[in-house]
């Protein structure tokens, strides 16, 4: 059976390149159509913010590729509801269908897959 | 299953520790190494708290000694036991 | 057992060097090495144009001599290098640029590299940050 990989993205989306490539390790492993999750974690969680314009700041929009996640295989997606809060993100106005979860749901969910790269 | 966290940030000016502690299972470990092992430091904030973990509790030995870190509550490791304990765990989460 | 190491750091950085040192002690330990992986700054650790003071650890130059002595399969994520200036010859003639820094033994190619080696090894473990 394929070993499931758990993706924690931790980075806020337009201080770099991080954030994307971490969602690139997701699309590329959804692409081999392996078992993945992905969670948005700390600061990762403000690439889940609606209405962003970093058009603005000459660069691609995160976005798009966000919800070509579940096209990619990649459906299991997360993100910490204590994160959020600390943030004051609405877990009901983000821009991406994810389960939200309390610190004792991320403890349950990382401990579930076999792999985890957290960046 | 069994998580070794891997952290290598000091806590004095980045979240990842306070993160990581927020989530950490029952039967995680968590492995302080470079700049992270200054949460050990005597006296610190944070000491007392990673004291708690007892057991599950380790640190890179090279780190404490370079920054004359003594009297931690951590098992010192070396690589050769840095590798064995990645395997004593079913996993490996470093926050990079 | 058999491990996957990923790379996200540069040589100067000491989670460069924590790597080297995690993958001579597992090579020691009997273990095996199906694959090295480099990922985002970590490309710039196999960058053969790093000039490190002579009085100063040439971790990239370190990693170069243990990928070789042990003909490990240490592959490079080509998306990642390109954007970082870290090319082969075959790249730096593709896109036209004056040098290239990345000779044998390392690879470039893509991320798949990362995930199929994953699914072979018993441990996939990352070094990055400080």
């Amino acid at each position: 059976m394929a070993k499931s990989l758990l993706i924690i993205s931790r980075q806020a989306p337009w201080s770099g390149p991080s954030a994307r490539e971490a969602l690139d390790i997701a699309l590329a492993g959804g692409a081999f159509d392996l078992p993945l999750g992905m969670l948005f974690l700390d600061d990762g969680v403000f690439q889940l913010a609606p209405n962003q314009q970093p058009a603005l700041l000459q660069q691609k929009n995160l976005a798009a590729n966000l919800q070509a996640l579940p096209m990619f295989g990649v459906e299991d997606l997360f993100v910490a509801a204590s994160s959020l809060a600390e943030r004051g993100l609405d877990p009901d106005g983000l821009g991406l269908p994810v389960q939200v979860l309390d610190d004792a749901g991320l403890t349950a969910l990382i401990d579930r897959f076999d792999q985890v790269v957290t960046l | 299953m069994s998580t070794l966290h891997v952290i290598s940030r000091s806590p004095f000016g980045d979240n990842r520790l306070a993160s990581c502690l927020r989530l950490l299972g029952p039967h995680d470990g968590l492995l302080l190494c470079g700049d992270a092992v200054y949460a050990l430091n005597p006296g610190s904030v944070t000491v007392a708290g990673l004291n708690t973990l007892g057991p599950r509790l380790y640190a890179l030995a090279e780190d404490l000694e370079a920054r004359a870190i003594s009297d931690t509550g951590a098992t010192a490791v070396d690589y050769p036991a840095f590798v064995e304990l990645s395997l004593n765990y079913d996993k490996v989460n470093s926050w990079l | 057992m058999k491990f996957v190491i990923a790379v996200f750091s540069p040589g100067h950085a000491p989670s460069s060097r924590r790597a080297l040192l995690f993958a001579q002690a597992a090579l020691a330990g009997g273990h095996e090495i199906v694959r090295l992986f480099f990922y985002q700054d970590g490309v710039h650790s196999a960058s053969a144009n790093v000039v490190t003071p002579q009085d100063e650890n040439d971790v990239p130059a370190h990693w170069r001599e243990f990928v070789t002595a042990h003909q490990l399969d240490a592959v490079v994520c080509i998306a990642a290098a390109l954007r970082r200036g870290v090319l082969n010859d075959e790249e730096a003639n593709r896109y036209q640029r004056p040098a290239a820094n990345l000779p044998v033994p390392w690879e470039l190619s893509g991320l798949g590299q990362l995930h199929e080696a994953a699914q072979s090894a018993d441990r996939l473990v990352c070094f990055g940050g400080d």
